[in-house]
């Protein structure tokens, strides 16, 4: 017989194939799966016994222990039975229950438990193994939630006995019950157990509601879970279901507008790493990124080649009392992954994701044509009394030698040019299964991501193979394994720009393509007095390549050691080996060129081994409940970096090879924290929680006598809803109150304390080079962690079965030892800043949530939304006048455009106040002396009257900080249909739009934006644009805030319509073959309402640390994608 | 596997796990410490490779330290819009205490004492190594340094002095009159020239030589006031005599990559490569050393800068009665219809941007070519391996006869003038030009000393050191500086950033008119 394998075997054998690479790979040595095992298996499985005149009960014992079997029977059915002895190298457990039993009972087989029943109960009829067939009663049914949707995996269990089953992956179920009288039981975490007696029916479709009191649901916490309902600290949970509706390569964006108080600023450059911020901003001088726990093992972000899909869920720890179990790292906040498992429904799951989709950018700028370009050069340049460029007399002339075309017959649109559709795409499957002893998820993915901006794109491989088995009875040994491939291609930066820049600024009579000269683009020369890059030649010929493979795995073992002890060993890793390329070809295209190739070939290496022991106490005592954990930790992390780089005097040799100038550094970084933490969770009488934790960390990064720190936490909660007065208040299902106070670290980067020799410098003699040794940067031996003071307070609500939900925070946290950076003073000749625990800051805020679901009739649907409120002021720098001024580009005015000082929000928006436009020589005379200024330019307002404009005329503009920032979703389902709305936006805050500067402020002459056509001329006084005139004497592009925007948008981020097949039409088409199917359409950022002038009001940092969030000097703007896809299972 | 091994196994794996918190004590593996280095032969020797490196970056030599005294002295004159504001800031006058250009130079100088600090204080504990090499070491530190001061008091008067390291952050300085200053530099100077050799070779090539110490004495003398030009005589008299340095038969070879450390090269600042290292402070992990002179001057370009109309009129041309036209004006300067790029290409105007010089009357385009690399190519983009000049032996022959004439002996000044005449490529009539330049009193040759020296140094960070200084002295007949304005443009401002640091400074210690 030579029939088609089904594809379920075909995935087994697959399967097999990875578990035997996973044994190479040594994570896991004892990996057994085992399916669909039958009840005649079992019977038929032979041991080996010796007894000699034992009780009925200890054989059975015997048996239970060499078979790994479970017996379930009343005590009296082996009440009177005779001693017997057996002495059988090999029998089996049938022959043995028939030699025990004298054939004096019923067996029947569920899993691996065999259950024993009297004859006399069952009826007079001769006992023989058949008899299990004979239970007459078979009961089907399906399964559903509230939404209709189908629930694999719950209990369903004949009352009264322990003959039970669970759903499959389609929510079905099958089970044969002794009689009509029998009562069935149907249950499953968090939802409300049903009993329902079984009659005269046979077919049961029943509908599990929540849990009113949503008892059973569990939250993952640091170094455990908790029930929902115990829970005191602020955790928000992100469901694998929100995290994976945006078709975003990493978690973090997935994370956007689905908790409050999470903030995350996107760059639209594909596979960059997004900015997220958790209550505020954290820390003066460092980047304020959370920790991120993904399966236990705490790394630093960026999780571009992690798949979402693989994710069961993410727990955002935002309060001292969930976080401080981290201690010195979690003063940001930490996000912990878990990682998804299989079911334990022994049967296999295969899943395939696949979507496609185009990107594009959906806004462009009012730039200059070719003759409007002309004609506010020309004004720019007569007002400042300069010459023009020959060019504007030359226009007729060929635009390269040989062409036939004129620079006056050229209109390039570099907007056009740069900007285009892109693909993306992902495609994942998995496979997972299980059952009482194993259980596995595997799954791989591709994702493919082009740039709306031409010369950048991401690409991404990734695998993950998780699995855990029960290998003794009380033993579990599991592990994870993910290994993640990546490539990532940056935007050009040419000329220390970015590609928005130099796009905006590019000449428009300039044409893309120049034959003639190297390279091949065309670009501005000395005749058209204008320096600006060919964004489209750097985009194509310039590259920057980064490739990572990240591999993180953990290998556990988890023993009871007593029913309410455990210990668990955690061994992981995370392993990164990155290489980043640069090729910079030789070109000239005028003004701008390159004589030698440049080639940089970067390596870096990242292993951060964690070793955690974990001692667990779970027990409940009467109306005492208590859960307690001890843990030993140590975690190093050691990274490498290899940078390589050289000269080549062709563009042929593309690897350092040969090249002139070749030149090679490494570092090496190291740390090691030591942790010890303890924590117990207290209960009394489902009422009253009690949560108190302490970490104490050793770290590396500090001096001798400044390694250890301390870090506690308290929380306390108050489930008003169990109290006697309001138990039997039907409208509300929950009611805690809850307030938690603790303390959490930041670890600055390593050898911070100490002064170091560097020899990375240069003489040149006798025309070579010497290499130099010099430092120049004062060590600090009394550095330690910053340490984030914080409060918490909570409270939950759920009322009608929990259909409506409500939960709001309030919180404040202060950091009164942030680490800033002393500049010293700059005759001592020390460049670098010390670093000292000088700063205060204090964040407060609040964070609302709520929830209503219809789950009732055929159109289910829910509603969630959630707003977070964040201050922030900065207390205390290093001294009460010191202020942090950040900004200043020359090409954005060359004034700072951000102040930190006490007393004010972190990096402010700091400048002039304008006051119009002079109209008139006399109205300069009159007004404050403001240096060179004439009529046109734009009146600056004395702010402290002294007659002048100057920098005491400064006043604060604004901040980049929202007043508020929110999420809201829609999701609803009729019959196969489904549909969601996904809203996202931020309200109230400042963006310093340097887009602007660049088409407005006429600094110097390049192409701008044609509101320059409205500047202000003797004759066009009606204008807010002051007059145009190179090399902006009145400073009219200084920072003010005249560049100042509103930055609030309210964006459609998310719109997805769906259709599934039903599931009966589904299986009679497909002769079985596929389970679900599901087809839909979605789009990205389809609709944005803003006021805001740039590219996207969306923008990403482009110096993550520089204190200049919220300026825009052209940023990646955010795509809007429209993709459709496909979710088969199988 | 028993379940009590197993337990018993884990409780003692979890007693083993408090490992040895020793891991903790962890220094960083890149760098030695301050403290350790500078220990060996070769470790102050990459001490004193720093310093020259510091003085390479782009904060000095490479770019704002030309740039500061080119705009502040009136060789120069904007080439038109693509001068950035900064430096138009100082080319105007209005430059404020937080001016970029002026803040970076006032950092380089003290970052280069710092450095040489560094060495001069860890020489005490270096071991195996030649009296001889340490001394040469420490005294090439100490010129360095000096230099830095020097540099330090010309441009901001009385400024903070550090004779030793600074070893934490509350030891920074007031200001030290700039006498005292020039005091510590003058006997450091005087003290070092014993231990420095006359010439170097092979890869020490720039390395400080005793003549760079002796004519840089000599300068400093001659900035410390005219009571001490008997001192500056015997200094200057030193590197005349003692045989090393000729003037170049060809002048134009000062400013050539091609023959750098020539015979009239008594201290320059090497450069390499045709990558500029943009880092402030010239670290790199690349070997990227080159030069912006080039690319911020050229006549194809950027053209930040052009030759000012004084300087352009100051060169002898016989359309303005004098003998002969001076050789040096087409060895400085561009104009359109000249070749460049190994005689190959032609500037045309089209080439060429930006503002019009005066040349007789008649306007045109008229460019630098000192220092620019386009008398080799037509990169307008190029940073070369230009090496600078700081001290040649031109400018010693025009000290030596400025203090001559001052001492009296106005026959030796008129000689020294007359060899820079005399080269051969220059090859002008000898002092006195009838008419023009008559020698017969000190004043008259003062004038010639004056011109001649302007006309040799052209752009060559000269003109407003001397400027400043002769103004000091009573010696301007005219004020070359348009915007001059007392009490003010005599010292530059004391940058904001140093106000912002220096708990030993207040905003009274403020240059006046700042």
């Amino acid at each position: 017989m030579n029939k088609r394998k089904p594809i379920q075997r075909i995935l087994i054998d697959f399967m097999k194939i990875t578990v035997a690479q996973m044994i190479l790979a040594g994570l896991c040595s004892a990996l057994a799966f085992s399916f669909d095992t039958n009840g005649q298996e079992i019977l038929d499985k032979k041991i080996s016994l010796v007894v000699k005149n034992e009780s009925a009960k200890s054989i059975l014992n015997r048996i239970e222990k060499k078979a790994e079997l479970k017996f379930t029977y009343q005590p009296q059915i082996v009440k009177n039975l005779k001693n017997i002895s057996i002495d059988s190298p090999a029998i089996s457990i049938k022959e043995l229950l028939n030699e025990i039993f004298d054939s004096s009972v019923y067996y029947e087989v569920v899993g691996n438990q065999i259950i024993l029943s009297s004859v006399d109960d069952a009826g007079p009829d001769v006992v023989t193994p058949e008899r299990v067939e004979k239970f007459v009663l078979t009961i089907t049914g399906t399964i559903t939630d509230e939404s209709g949707e189908v629930l694999p995996g719950v209990n369903v269990l004949e009352r009264g006995t322990t003959n039970g089953t669970s759903t499959d992956e389609n929510g079905k179920f099958n089970l044969n019950v002794a009689d009509n009288n029998a009562i069935l039981v149907f249950s499953f975490i968090g939802y409300a157990t049903q009993e329902v007696p079984v009659g005269s029916r046979t077919v049961f479709d029943i509908s599990l509601q929540p849990d009113a009191t949503s008892l059973e649901e569990v939250v993952v916490v640091g170094y455990g879970t908790q029930k929902k309902s115990s829970v005191v600290a602020a955790i928000s949970t992100v469901s694998s279901k929100e995290i994976n509706a945006l078709p975003v390569p990493s978690v973090e964006q997935a994370l956007q507008g689905r908790a409050p108080g999470v903030i995350v600023t996107s760059n639209g450059a594909p596979g960059e790493a997004p900015l997220v911020r958790i209550r505020g901003i954290n820390s003066i001088n460092y980047a304020s990124n959370p920790l991120y726990v993904v399966d236990g093992i705490a790394q630093v972000g960026n999780f571009n080649l992690f798949d979402s899909k693989d994710i069961e869920s993410v727990e955002v720890l935002k309060d001292a009392n969930s976080a401080s179990i981290y201690g010195s790292r979690a003063a940001a906040g930490v996000i912990l992954i878990t990682t998804k498992k299989g079911a334990r429904d022994s049967k296999l799951h295969v899943q395939l994701d696949s979507y496609v989709g185009v990107q594009n950018a959906w806004k462009q700028l009012d730039l200059l044509n070719r003759d409007q370009y002309i004609q506010y050069g020309t004004a720019l340049l007569t007002n400042a009394g300069a010459a023009l460029p020959p060019r504007f007399a030359t226009m007729n002339e060929p635009i390269y030698e040989g062409s036939t075309q004129t620079f006056a017959q050229t209109e390039t649109d570099w907007q056009d040019e740069l900007f285009r559709s892109a693909p993306i795409t992902q495609t994942s499957i998995s496979v997972s299964g299980g059952n009482e002893k194993s259980r596995f998820y595997v799954s791989g993915g591709y994702f493919n991501q082009e740039g709306i901006m031409k010369g950048t794109g991401f690409e991404r491989y990734n695998l993950r193979i998780n699995s855990d088995h029960k290998i003794a009875r009380r033993i579990t040994l599991g592990h994870t394994l993910f290994i993640g491939t990546g490539k990532q291609q940056r935007e050009q930066n040419a000329g220390g720009r970015t590609q928005i820049q130099n796009m905006i600024r590019m000449v428009p009579y300039i044409p893309v393509l120049n034959p003639t000269n190297i390279g091949g683009y065309g670009g501005t020369t000395g005749a058209d007095g204008s320096d600006p890059q060919n964004p489209v030649r750097s985009a194509v010929q310039d590259l920057d390549v980064q490739n990572n493979t990240r591999i993180l795995g953990t290998l556990f073992l988890e023993a009871e050691l007593t029913k309410w002890l455990k210990y668990r060993v955690n061994i992981g890793a995370d392993f990164n080996t990155g290489r980043q390329y640069i090729y910079q070809p030789i070109y000239n295209e005028g003004f701008n060129g390159r004589s030698q190739a440049t080639l940089n070939d970067n390596r870096d290496n990242y292993f951060s081994p964690i070793y955690t022991n974990q001692l667990t106490f779970d027990r409940t005592f009467g109306k005492h409940y208590i859960n307690a954990i001890a843990v030993m930790e140590y975690q190093s992390a050691t990274s490498t970096s290899l940078d390589a780089a050289g000269n080549a005097a062709t563009n042929e040799i593309k690897e350092l090879n040969g090249l002139s100038n070749q030149a090679v550094t490494g570092t090496r970084d190291e740390s090691v924290i030591y942790s010890y933490i303890g924590r117990i969770n207290y209960e009394f009488a489902n009422k009253y929680l009690l949560s108190a934790s302490i970490r104490r960390d050793g770290a590396s990064n500090f001096a001798p006598g400044k390694k250890f720190g301390n870090f506690p936490s308290i929380g306390i909660g108050w489930r008003i809803s169990e109290e006697n007065f309001l138990k039997n208040a039907s409208a509300i299902s929950e009611l805690k109150l809850r307030g938690s106070y603790g303390e959490l670290g930041y670890i600055p980067g390593n050898y911070l304390w100490q002064s170091t020799v560097s020899s990375s410098t240069n003489a040149v003699f006798g025309g070579q080079r010497s290499l130099g040794a010099y430092y120049d940067r004062l060590g600090n031996q009394a550095l330690t962690w910053e340490v984030t003071k914080m409060t918490n307070i909570g409270i939950d609500a759920g009322f009608f079965r929990n259909k409506l939900t409500f939960s709001a925070e309030y919180f404040d946290r202060t950091t009164d030892n942030l680490i800033l950076d002393v500049a010293p003073a700059t005759s001592t000749g020390y460049s670098q800043p010390t670093s000292a625990n000088i700063g205060d800051m204090r964040n407060w805020g609040f964070e609302f949530q709520a929830g209503y679901s219809e789950n009732s009739g055929d159109l289910k649907w829910n509603l969630t939304g959630n707003i977070g409120v964040v201050k922030n002021d900065v207390r205390k720098l290093a001294s009460a006048t010191n202020t942090l001024d950040r900004g200043a580009n020359g090409d954005y005015g060359n004034t700072d455009i951000t102040r930190t000082e006490a007393g004010h929000p972190v990096q402010s928006f700091y400048g002039w106040l304008t006051d119009g436009i002079f109209q008139s020589a006399d109205e300069v005379a009159n007004a404050a002396t403001q240096a060179n200024a004439a009529p046109g330019d734009i009146r600056f307002k004395d702010v402290d009257g002294n007659g002048a404009i100057d920098a005491a005329d400064r006043v604060y503009l604004g901040s980049f900080l929202p007043d508020f920032s929110y999420g809201l979703n829609f999701s609803a389902n009729y019959k196969g249909l489904d549909a969601t709305l996904f809203f996202q936006g931020v309200q109230g805050n400042e963006i310093y739009n340097g887009t602007r500067v660049l088409t407005e402020g006429m600094l110097r002459l390049f192409n701008s934006g044609t509101a320059v056509l409205d500047a202000w001329t003797p004759t066009n006084t009606d204008t807010n644009v002051p007059r145009a005139v190179n090399s902006d004497p009145n400073g009219n592009s200084r920072t003010s805030d005249r560049f100042i925007e509103d930055g609030s948008y309210f964006r459609l981020k998310n719109i997805s319509v769906g259709y599934s097949v039903p599931e009966e039409t589904l299986r009679a088409i497909t002769k079985n073959t596929l389970g679900n199917l599901r087809v839909y359409v979605a789009a990205q950022n389809l609709f944005t309402i803003t006021n805001y002038k740039g590219y996207d009001p969306e923008i990403g940092s482009r110096f993550s640390n520089q204190l200049t969030q919220g300026i825009d000097y052209g940023q990646f703007p955010q795509a809007r994608t429209f993709l459709v896809g496909l979710q088969v299972g199988f | 596997m028993g379940y009590k091994s197993l337990k018993n196994g884990l409780m003692v794996a979890l007693l083993f796990a408090a490992c040895n918190e020793a891991d903790l004590d962890k220094l960083n593996p890149n760098g030695g410490t301050p403290e350790s280095y500078y220990s060996t032969a070769d470790e102050l020797t990459k001490g004193v490779n720093a310093i020259y490196g510091k003085a390479q970056s782009i904060q000095l030599v490479a770019r704002e330290w030309f740039f500061l005294h080119d705009l502040r002295s009136d060789d120069v004159a904007s080439g038109g819009g693509q001068l950035e504001g900064a430096r138009n800031q100082v080319l105007t006058g209005a430059h404020l205490p937080t001016n970029s250009v002026l803040t970076d130079v006032w950092s380089g100088f003290y970052r280069t004492i710092h450095r040489a600090n560094s060495v001069i204080d860890g020489s005490a504990n270096t071991k195996n190594i030649s009296d001889e090499l340490k001394a040469r070491l420490v005294a090439e530190a100490k010129f360095l340094r000096a230099w830095a001061y020097s540099e330090l008091v010309t441009l901001w008067g009385d400024v903070p002095l550090y004779q030793t390291t600074v070893k934490s952050l509350t030891e920074s300085q007031a200001r030290t009159p700039a006498d005292e200053v020039l005091q510590f530099v003058i006997s450091d100077l005087a003290e070092i020239q014993a231990d420095l050799p006359l010439t170097y070779s092979g890869t020490d090539v720039g390395r400080v030589t005793r003549g760079a110490a002796q004519a840089l004495l000599g300068r400093v003398y001659m900035e410390r006031g005219l009571e001490y030009y008997d001192e500056a005589k015997t200094e200057l008299d030193k590197v005349y005599t003692s045989g090393v340095y000729t003037l170049m038969d060809e002048y134009s070879d000062n400013f050539l990559e091609e023959t750098a450390f020539n015979s009239e090269s008594v201290f320059e600042i090497g450069f390499a490569n045709d990558q500029f290292n943009w880092d402030a402070d010239g670290n790199s992990a690349g070997n990227v050393e080159g030069n912006s002179r080039t690319q911020e001057y050229s006549a194809i370009g950027w053209r930040n800068l052009i030759p000012s109309n004084g300087l352009i009129a100051e060169y002898e041309r016989t359309a303005d009665g004098f003998p002969e036209n001076d050789p040096r004006f087409s060895d400085n300067f561009y104009r359109i219809g000249d070749s460049f790029n190994n005689g190959s290409e032609v500037l045309t105007d089209a080439l060429v941007q930006g503002n019009l010089s005066l040349l007789g009357g008649v306007q045109e385009k008229i460019s630098w070519k000192k220092y620019t690399s386009l008398y080799k190519n037509n990169a307008t983009f190029y940073t070369g391996a230009m090496n600078m000049r700081i001290i040649r032996f031109a400018e010693v022959l025009l000290n030596l006869a400025e203090v001559e004439n001052e001492l009296g002996n106005a026959s030796t000044a008129i000689g020294y003038l007359n060899e820079l005449r005399n080269r051969p490529s220059v090859s002008l009539p000898n002092y006195p030009i009838a008419g023009k330049f008559p020698v017969n009193s000190k004043d008259e040759i003062f004038k010639a000393i004056v011109h001649e020296k302007r006309v040799e140094l052209a752009g060559e960070q000269h003109r407003n050191r001397d400027i400043l200084r002769w103004r000091r002295q009573d010696k301007l007949t005219t004020e070359p500086i348009s915007y001059f304005q007392e009490n003010k443009f005599e010292r530059l401002p004391i940058p904001q950033v140093e106000f912002a640091t220096n708990a030993s400074l207040t905003n009274a210690d403020q240059n006046p008119g700042y």
